[in-house]
């Protein structure tokens, strides 16, 4: 039932490739170029394996050493024979999470004709990186994100009060790229104690780009600024803040949802920033720690304002493998804190061509595993507010493409038609799913997919009538 | 400064919060004052010296928690 919320599976799968050694008349027919040979053909069932019948089975020559040579070494002059009686053959499959170990030292013992089995591991050319040229521009992402459609079924943020918690907002700067007028709620705005500016009026920044970014989808949506990166609390600085402001504006924010009729309440919450390193947190374990720790009191007011109807999405971060962000110290699963929490979407960005951007860091999660939840797009020519030539990026980039999304559902959709379990239950089973397998820790559950929120909202929509 | 949580009850104030722990006004932070985090549990937080969040009772608040800079995700370095 779409409205429910299931559990989460707790398994995921590891691609691995296996090498066989079947009988030499199956290695002939595999090596033949004339010869189409299937996986079914070569290993008709490994147990625990689910085998790829898509993959065509490949013949690997065997390494022979000249007269004398060490049969084990690599490092002398060598021959490569793909003769029936020397090579083998690899074919393709995945092997669940939690018998991973097991399986892999046991294959070889329940089945001789297994030579080994290695990792499989996401292959992916030119990924767009930090100091990368823009990939696209920000219409391309209104036309990814079907802006159009949305709209055309009144989805335009219409109502919507969308908190983007950040360096502050230069509302002037966004209405001229944007190249129409905004819509900012002052009296709604907050700031952390000691920060001076006036909302909408602070200096070009980050801030600045997470705003553009929401309105791309969402152009009608009301935004609230939260200058919370500018504290200037012992312990931060210029452009950086405290976990404990953050605090405090998840409570100002809790006002602000509470004060809106319960029958219309909708309040989205972008968040494109994070702890980079555990330097400046408890150990993990230590009952004060925050990024492993659900009972942290930010991780608590997380949970307590996604529970009174707040939709709350975080940025994943910029640590991915492939070009992490010189800042990240985590050594491992650097998804962490709220960031990871299992009451927020947590946002991987890929680019306008739909790859995942080298940078967007890569689950499991710390608080909930499955992370990140989805993907959106980032890297694009926007807001220009880091100069001319300079994309939105990051997985900050992401993240409010994607809580403007989450604003032009609520147009027509509040939480009393629509919980935040159930609309991020609703973008997960949307996404287009990037890796064939479902979930996995680079994309997710996949990218969002408008058309397919449309259709489902339209199912609905009926089934309610 | 650290993070420190204490239950009251609704529409607390710091001042009540400060006579639950055992505080002086120099150990806390002011400005910040005390936060509501969760209603339903009647729990909220303030942000005190280290030392004076070392002596609390914890019967009476919950605490120290990490209280880490948080950073802006982007432009990627």
């Amino acid at each position: 039932m779409e409205g429910s919320v299931p559990p989460e599976p707790w398994w995921c799968t590891m691609r691995v490739l296996i090498q066989l050694r079947p009988s030499p008349d199956v290695v002939a027919a595999v090596a033949d170029p004339d010869v189409t040979a299937t996986t079914a053909d070569v290993a008709d069932g490994l147990p625990g394996v689910v085998l790829d019948p898509s993959f065509t089975p490949v013949a690997v020559p065997r390494p022979v050493p000249a007269a004398g040579g060490d049969p084990l070494s690599l490092n002398q002059s060598l021959t490569f024979s793909l003769s029936a009686d020397d090579a083998s053959v690899m074919v393709r499959g995945e092997i669940s999470d939690d018998e991973l170990s097991t399986r892999v030292t046991l294959l070889p013992t329940l089945r001789n004709d297994v030579v080994g089995v290695f990792a499989d591991p996401v292959i992916e050319s030119n990924l767009t990186c930090g100091g990368d040229a823009p990939v696209g521009d920000w219409h391309d992402v209104e036309r990814l994100l079907h802006v159009a459609e949305l709209h055309a079924e009144g989805l335009d943020g219409s109502g919507v009060a969308l908190a983007v918690l950040d360096t502050g907002i230069n509302a002037a700067h966004v209405a001229r790229h944007l190249g129409r007028d905004l819509l900012l709620d002052k009296e709604r705005s907050w700031n952390p104690d000691g920060v001076t500016g006036r909302p909408g009026e602070f200096e070009v920044n980050h801030g600045t780009m997470c705003a553009f970014d929401t309105l791309i989808a969402a152009p009608r949506a009301t935004l609230i600024d939260i200058p919370v990166l500018l504290s200037q609390r012992p312990g931060g600085s210029a452009l950086d803040g405290l976990l404990s402001d953050a605090v405090a504006a998840f409570a100002h924010l809790r006002t602000v949802l509470e004060a809106q009729p319960a029958e219309t309440r909708s309040l989205v919450i972008s968040n494109s920033w994070g702890s980079f390193s555990p330097r400046w947190d408890f150990p993990v374990g230590h009952p004060g720690n925050y990024s492993d720790n659900p009972a942290h009191p930010f991780n608590l007011i997380v949970a307590s304002l996604e529970q009174a109807g707040a939709d709350v999405l975080f940025a994943a971060g910029n640590c991915g493998r492939d070009c992490r962000d010189g800042r990240c110290a985590y050594p491992d699963r650097p998804i962490a804190g709220a960031n990871s929490h299992p009451g927020v979407l947590s946002i991987g960005g890929v680019d306008t061509g739909g790859q995942r951007v080298g940078y967007s860091s890569q689950g499991p999660g710390r608080l909930a595993l499955r992370k990140p939840d989805i993907c959106s797009y980032t890297h694009f020519s926007g807001s220009k507010a880091f100069g001319a030539g300079e994309p939105d990026s990051g997985t900050s980039a992401a993240c409010p493409v994607a809580a403007g999304l989450v604003a032009a559902i609520r147009t027509r959709w509040p939480v009393s038609a629509l919980s935040p379990a159930q609309l991020r239950t609703l973008l997960r089973r949307t996404a287009d799913d990037r890796s064939d397998i479902g979930f996995d820790y680079d994309y997710g559950y996949g990218v969002t997919d408008t058309p397919g929120v449309l259709a489902s909202l339209r199912r609905r929509a009926m089934r309610v009538a | 400064m650290r993070l420190v949580t204490v239950r009251l009850h609704s529409q607390a104030t710091l001042a009540q919060a400060m006579r639950r722990l055992g505080l002086t006004e120099e150990e806390v932070d002011s400005g910040y004052g005390l936060v509501l985090i969760d209603p339903g549990q009647g729990l909220y937080g303030l942000r005190v010296a280290e030392e004076a969040a070392r002596r609390i009772d914890p019967a009476a608040g919950g605490g120290p928690y990490s209280d880490p800079r948080i950073e802006p995700f982007g432009p990627p370095d």
